[in-house]
């Protein structure tokens, strides 16, 4: 008998473990309690940004929104440039001036804080270093502005959960990001999550778990 | 979508607007496969099941990105194989459960093919070890399609892989699974 036709006759006899009663709790969507207000914002802004990008203009698919972060999914990426992680960051500031802009700052544990960066608004920036490669974190309070990110149809878009609260892991083809008053650029793996009222985005060449196993890692100081 | 029953896309819509029973509705003639895929790979039921919960409530958040005119299962299991796999990582080794071939059908089940009946109770057991002896990767592909009966394109999505990357994995595990089960008559 062919091999193929023996594994679908073995199926019948696979004593697989009992199904166990899965206990879903769901919790209402987020989304739905956010002021109204805020996602008439996010909705104006994605619309003004999609129709500011030329490529787009026809091949907007779909786009949703996390925090102050919104994704739009298209099937054609617009042209950006690749950059260094740790550009446009802004300038330097101190660890008590980074807490007063942003109080639900949180930082990676190392010995010593990496250099905070911020661009004016409750909006945090550092760039730190993870098994040897560089790990871009930025921290967003609501009224910072919102980032942009638009992804191709081959970027992996995918739920996740940071401590609980919502996430996306943004992995694969590389997706361009816009930042408030920046040129566009190529973004890597990314993944985004909503704590509070601050939203909160590690980029870097990070696997989804190393990333989540960061992201839980993440403390006030 | 053609052949979609038209409840199923009504509990979506209804999911989509926030209805946790739909949902729950929904996903229920799902969970079984879901709950075997993660088995497949943690390997372990405990982290079978806590993946397929993770992942059922990561859908419910999710469902608002979801196309309602797209199959829903490919969807739950890529989000639920995703979850088991991100657990297998995190356990690093452990004892691992193996599947076991029962010497007889269930009660109740249809009688057996010619195919059913004609592959012995030996084997079986023979035929299930060689399966549990290949790599992962070609042990999980030739579960999903032949012991899950998943299609090509399900197969692909639990298995976080292209189309293509599905059939040309299912012919090489074949061709293991062949050498190590060796010849039959």
């Amino acid at each position: 008998m062919d091999l193929a036709r023996e594994l679908s006759a073995l199926a019948a006899h696979v004593e697989w473990p009992e199904t166990p009663a899965l206990r879903l709790e769901l919790a209402p969507r987020r989304r739905a309690r956010r002021p109204l207000a805020v996602a008439l914002a996010a909705l104006l802004f994605a619309v003004a940004v999609a129709f500011a990008v030329p490529q787009s203009r026809a091949a907007l698919l779909r786009f949703f929104h996390l925090g102050a972060v919104t994704i739009q999914v298209v099937d054609r990426l617009p042209a950006a440039q690749e950059r260094p992680l740790g550009a446009d960051l802004g300038p330097v500031v101190s660890l008590a001036r980074a807490k007063h802009v942003l109080p639900g700052l949180l930082l990676p544990p190392l010995a010593a804080p990496p250099p905070l960066h911020t661009k004016g608004g409750a909006a945090i920036a550092l760039v730190f270093e993870l098994d040897g490669k560089p790990v871009l974190l930025s921290e967003y309070g609501y009224g910072a502005g919102f980032i942009k990110k638009i992804a191709g149809g081959a970027t992996g878009i995918e739920p996740a959960s940071v401590n609980g609260a919502m996430a996306f892991w943004l992995s694969g083809p590389q997706h361009d990001v816009f930042f408030p008053g920046t040129s566009p650029r190529l973004a890597g793996n990314v993944l985004v999550w909503e704590r509070g009222a601050v939203t909160y985005r590690l980029e870097g060449t990070l696997d989804e778990s190393a990333a989540l196993r960061l992201a839980r890692e993440l403390r006030h100081t | 979508m053609e052949g979609r029953p038209r409840a199923e896309r009504e509990l979506v819509l209804r999911a989509q607007a926030g209805d946790a029973h739909a949902y729950r509705e929904l996903v229920h003639p799902h969970e079984q496969i879901a709950f075997r895929v993660a088995y497949l790979i943690t390997r372990n039921a405990a982290d079978a099941q806590d993946a397929a919960q993770d992942g059922l409530v990561k859908a419910w958040r999710a469902l608002a990105r979801f196309r309602a005119d797209e199959p829903l299962r490919p969807w739950l299991l890529q989000i639920v194989a995703n979850e088991a796999r991100n657990r297998r990582r995190s356990a690093g080794r452990r004892e691992h459960l193996a599947l076991r071939a029962a010497g007889a059908a269930s009660p109740g089940e249809a009688a057996p093919s010619p195919e059913e009946a004609a592959l012995g109770a030996d084997d079986r057991a023979h035929l299930l070890a060689a399966l549990e002896q290949l790599p992962d990767a070609a042990r999980e592909v030739l579960a999903c399609r032949y012991l899950l009966d998943l299609s090509e394109e399900e197969t692909a999505a639990a298995l976080g892989v292209r189309l293509g990357t599905v059939k040309s994995r299912s012919a090489r595990a074949l061709d293991k699974l062949r050498e190590a089960y060796g010849p039959r008559t």
